[in-house]
């Protein structure tokens, strides 16, 4: 039976102190997920002795524009995120994602920073926020530092963080002019569902129609999310009049099943992540269409 | 295991208790304060019958600890009526009978109030979405939407 201790504080700075002091603490936030794995007892759950909730510590829920970036708390919720003009005005492409997550009462308490530090495979705000080039800054009684979100994933449900660290903030730096994005995901119903798969596209498109900056990040394709590098490659140079979607589509398959090897949903998802990154496209083409 | 004391508000009362470390906010509401109208599904968030409205917003009361909310205002089903009248929206489900075994219509009842303090002439859609996370297996959902449509259009 798993027991702890119940720890809460309103302040960082506490909360540090928290981690400093006592030896295997888990933290919560919105608890959508923690709690279940609670309830199940799930073995996903390390070992912890305490238990410290840190989803009353205000100075985590602030969201602004600071020079060339947007920073976000890490306590700021997925419905906040849907209804934050800064947000949808710059990173539809996070509303889209942020709009699938669950239901209503989950998107009401779950967090951008739950969702990134529990770094599930099929977790939606990473391919986005990796397709945005998010970074994390980490915070512990030490000091802080700053890594990409990249590479703060670590594995399935793995990140880098140390016990005595904090996630603090994220930040993402603005787009510019001619970026196009849009986030697709599969799941086994529209409403509450995990994602079978989902994949973000962030892309530039100049003026003659031509990609630029292509980034391309799929979940629950590969162990952890992360980018895909040769997809990425396939489509830069190309022009929205000629690219050749069937094509791209096969280089994606292929670039998934070259990281995960065959598995027992290879069969599903090979053709299936093929239409995800095909539908992006086609998004994003008919939106450059109609701006003519 | 230690115990928390905690103060939070409920259907407008300020109490005082003293909470487990892995007590939920369902626990606390069925067992402590005896408000049983609150229903417990699925016990992960799946389901919305223990949906109660806090600090404003629709929540699963099943995926909170009681530890994390001293200061918040909770409003459950049985805070719906006012000196013995009932809320617009529970007149509505009973005239549209959207009501069949009735586990369901505490959690689809807070969900719908929540969206309304927010959005007092919400779209289908919108009534929609704001019941994805509910389940009702008897009624079907037709009559449930219509109810709300119903107290939208007054």
């Amino acid at each position: 039976m798993i027991s702890y201790e119940f720890l809460t504080t309103q302040k960082i700075e506490k909360a540090l102190n928290y981690l400093d002091k006592f030896g295997k603490v888990h933290i919560l936030a919105g608890g959508t997920d923690l709690l279940v794995n609670l309830y199940k007892e799930s073995p996903r759950l390390p070992e912890f002795d305490y238990l410290l909730d840190i989803s009353n510590i205000s100075e985590l829920k602030f969201l602004t524009l600071v020079d060339n970036f947007i920073e976000i708390g890490p306590l700021v919720t997925h419905s906040r995120l849907i209804n934050e003009p800064l947000i949808k005005n710059n990173f539809p492409v996070l509303t889209k994602a942020a709009c699938s997550i669950g239901s209503t009462q989950i998107r009401n308490r779950g967090t951008i920073g739950g969702n990134i530090v529990n770094a599930s495979p099929a977790a939606d705000l990473l391919p986005p926020l990796i397709a945005l080039r998010a970074e994390v800054e980490l915070t512990s009684g030490k000091g802080k530092r700053v890594l990409s979100l990249e590479e703060f994933l670590a594995g399935p449900y793995k990140t880098k963080i140390q016990a005595n660290e904090l996630l603090t903030k994220i930040k993402i730096p603005l787009l510019g002019d001619n970026y196009y994005t849009d986030f697709q995901k599969i799941g086994r119903r529209k409403a509450l569902s995990i994602a079978r798969l989902n994949l973000a596209l962030v892309t530039k498109i100049d003026e003659e129609g031509v990609f630029h900056d292509t980034r391309v990040a799929p979940g629950s394709a590969t162990p952890y999310p992360q980018s895909l590098p040769e997809t990425e490659k396939a489509i830069k140079g190309k022009s929205v009049y000629n690219i050749d979607l069937e094509e791209i589509g096969k280089v994606t398959s292929k670039e998934m099943v070259s990281i995960t090897g065959e598995r027992w949903s290879t069969p599903y998802k090979k053709p299936t992540i093929a239409v995800l990154i095909r539908r992006a496209l086609k998004k994003i083409i008919e939106e450059v269409k109609t701006n003519e | 295991m230690n115990k928390i004391t905690v103060t939070f508000i409920v259907n407008g009362t300020e109490v005082t208790l003293k909470v487990g470390p892995k007590e939920r906010l369902l626990d606390t509401l069925r067992e402590q304060l005896k408000l049983t109208g609150t229903k417990e599904g699925c016990s992960v968030g799946e389901c919305g019958a223990c949906t109660v409205i806090l600090d404003g917003k629709a929540v699963s009361s099943c995926l909170i600890l009681t530890g994390q909310i001293g200061g918040s205002e909770v409003l459950t089903i049985e805070g719906l009526e006012t000196d013995g009248t009932l809320d617009p929206l529970q007149q509505a489900f009973i005239d549209y009978q959207a009501v069949q075994c009735g586990f369901c219509t505490p959690g689809m009842l807070m969900s719908a109030k929540a969206l309304l303090i927010h959005n007092p002439h919400p779209s289908r859609e919108e009534i929609k979405t704001a019941l994805e996370g509910n389940l009702c297996r008897c009624t079907g959902y037709e009559q449930i939407i219509k109810a709300i449509e119903s107290v939208v259009k007054k």
